[in-house]
């Protein structure tokens, strides 16, 4: 899968190979009263690695969970692949689709968490074969194969058969890294992927993303290392408030940022 | 514990450098208990003098209880009791889950109609029920099925379609149902919603999500306390008699003492079968909690030695442990890794 992400691609596929994978338009979401995210609009290309930054409650992880439907946009479109995520379009309304269909979407999409998430009660290898054989339904032989595959990729072959508790965090975030890729999903979700590690253990669970990025996997990373959003990232967001204050080439937004609410942000945290 | 930390600072503070040598030649003496031992012994004593004194003692009436223990009319009783135990557990469980997950659920008449089955069958005793279960024929004499305000399809008596054993089964469970829907209620909310989160966005359904990744880590939360309803439950079945059914233990080991005027040694009797049945339902639950603990060591994984882990941690991070007498714990770090199945059930 590392070479090519257009196998899995089955459902109304793009007519041109350059047409976006992921694409926002004025994605809007609010929590009763309280506007979490303010008409965000944003592309990203097949192959891109997108990171959204921002202050805490700029609502960069709102966003990214609205793109795999965790969590129901109020208004505004959003889709993967050409495909409206978690709706269904009819006259000038947005329609939920039924909660069997919304998961069919997620299959193509993997989402690894701040904190892992990994089923405590499954080893590390046993947490990467659930999702291919109770979702897709692939023979047991094949998932082994593959999971054991994803562990040697990830760095962590000799611990398949090894409890998520009995691992450090972020050997457990990088079996969550290969949990989802073993979905084979076209784009991958990080929120704040790093942010729940030792300062030690986090460049592990980076050269893991690192390897993926340049193996042309489509990446949105919600995150606070600024140093991988320069050197991976393709473009670089700002969001603050539930709107997107600035975005483009990360070496230029962090060297030279246009806004003053960048400016301040960034002073702080580089 | 305390005096050796004063002393260590000591050392490296002012003191010549004797140190290493002359630290570990002090022995730390633990702090004695002698009022324990001398507890314990009078414990021993008056547990022994009770046991010679019962086993001399008439009026327990040994011999009978002997003659009765494996008597056929107690052990077919004993059959009946253990039969109600597990069919009313099994549909308590059944409806206790389903009640549960209506709790949970976000529709308010879903929730309100399983909070005012729970404030029912929790707010009125058990006996009461059994005795309403026992009416209910008189209360409703057929069991017509059909549509409402139309003639049934069909009409049973309901004296004919449920004796009085079902009855006493359908009364126990519903009862034990409330129970056990709040069991399992605080078992799901145990569980961390990012669980769910995870097995959603790998693109699980709702069903699969429960039983896949839900279900079981409740379980460790659930378990214990189940394991206690059905030792209470087999307890309960004597109070089938409100119903009436007189076939279970206590009711057959009570009719045979009105039979030979002497009811102590059968009480022991039945006494003896109860506890034989927990016991083997308490060795059982010792087995299920260890199995649903898999993967819940003790050691924390941000304790661990190695970082980015190439090595296996089997016995690296023995050097920490202190020469010699080594303490529990020392003992621990050091085998958690390869036997992660045993923890979990230390305190």
């Amino acid at each position: 899968m590392s070479d090519t992400l257009s196998g899995g691609n089955t459902s109304a596929a793009p007519a041109t190979p350059a047409a976006p994978m992921v694409v926002a338009e004025a994605v809007s979401k609010s929590f009763g009263s309280n506007e979490v995210l303010k008409s965000i609009s944003l592309e990203v290309k097949h192959g891109e690695v997108l990171c959204l930054v921002g202050p805490s409650g700029s609502g960069k992880s709102t966003f990214l969970r609205c793109i795999n439907h965790l969590e129901v946009l109020s208004s505004g479109r959003l889709s993967v692949d050409g495909q409206l995520v978690g709706f269904r379009e009819s006259g000038d309304k947005l329609y939920e689709l039924h909660p069997k269909e919304a998961a069919k979407q997620r299959r193509d999409i993997g989402m690894v968490f701040q904190r892992f998430n990994l089923f405590p009660h499954m080893t590390a290898i046993e947490n990467i074969m659930e999702a291919p054989i109770r979702v897709k339904g692939q023979k047991k032989a094949v998932v082994e194969k593959r999971a054991r595959e994803l562990l040697d990729r990830v760095g962590l072959a000799d611990r398949a058969d090894y409890y998520p508790a009995h691992l450090s965090g972020g050997q457990q975030q990088r079996v969550a890294i290969a949990r989802a890729l073993a979905m084979d999903p076209k784009l991958m979700l990080f929120d704040e992927p790093t942010s729940a590690l030792d300062p030690e253990l986090v460049g592990e669970v980076l050269d893991v993303m690192k390897e993926l990025a340049k193996s042309g996997m489509t990446m949105i990373v919600v995150t606070h290392e600024m140093g991988f959003a320069r050197e991976v990232a393709d473009t670089l967001v700002f969001m603050d408030g539930g709107v997107v204050v600035e975005a483009g080439d990360p070496r230029e937004v962090l060297a030279n940022p246009q806004h003053q609410r960048t400016k301040a942000f960034l002073s702080k945290v580089l | 514990m305390t005096t050796s930390e004063p002393h260590r600072s000591a050392a490296g503070d002012s003191l010549p450098p004797n140190g290493v040598g002359g630290a570990s030649a002090l022995k730390a003496i633990r702090l004695k208990h002698p009022w324990r031992n001398t507890f314990a012994v009078v414990l021993v004593v008056i547990f022994a003098l009770f046991v010679i004194d019962a086993a001399q003692r008439p009026a327990y009436d040994w011999p009978s209880v002997g003659k009765y223990l494996f008597d056929s009319r107690v052990s077919a009783a004993a059959l009946v009791t253990l039969e109600l135990t597990v069919l009313a557990m099994f549909f308590a469980i059944i409806l206790g889950v389903s009640l549960a997950i209506m709790r949970l659920s976000p529709n308010p008449v879903v929730k309100g109609v399983a909070w005012f089955y729970l404030w029912i069958f929790r707010g009125t005793p058990v006996y009461v029920q059994l005795v309403f279960w026992g009416l209910i024929a008189i209360i409703y004499k057929t069991i017509d099925i059909g549509l409402p305000f139309s003639e049934p399809w069909v009409t049973f008596s309901t004296n004919d379609l449920i004796g009085a054993f079902w009855l006493a089964v359908i009364g126990l469970a519903l009862n034990e149902a409330a129970y056990m829907a709040e069991i399992v209620r605080a078992g799901l909310l145990s569980v961390d919603k990012g669980q769910e989160e995870a097995a959603t966005a790998l693109g699980m359904g709702w069903f699969q999500t429960m039983r896949r990744v839900i279900l079981p880590q409740a379980m460790r939360v659930i378990i214990p306390p189940t394991g206690n309803e059905v030792i209470s439950m087999l307890k309960t079945t004597s109070l089938v008699t409100a119903v009436p059914l007189s076939t279970e233990l206590y009711s057959r080991t009570r009719d045979i003492s009105a039979e030979t005027f002497n009811p102590i040694p059968l009480l022991i009797v039945a006494s003896i079968w109860y506890l034989a049945f927990t016991s083997v339902l308490m060795v059982g639950q010792y087995f299920l909690e260890r199995y649903f603990a898999r993967g819940v060591g003790d050691r924390r994984p941000d304790r661990g030695t190695t970082a980015t882990g190439t090595l296996p941690v089997i016995g690296g991070n023995q050097p920490t442990v202190i020469t010699g007498a080594a303490p529990v714990q020392g003992a621990d770090a050091g085998d958690q890794p390869i036997d992660p199945g045993h923890g979990g059930t230390r305190s």
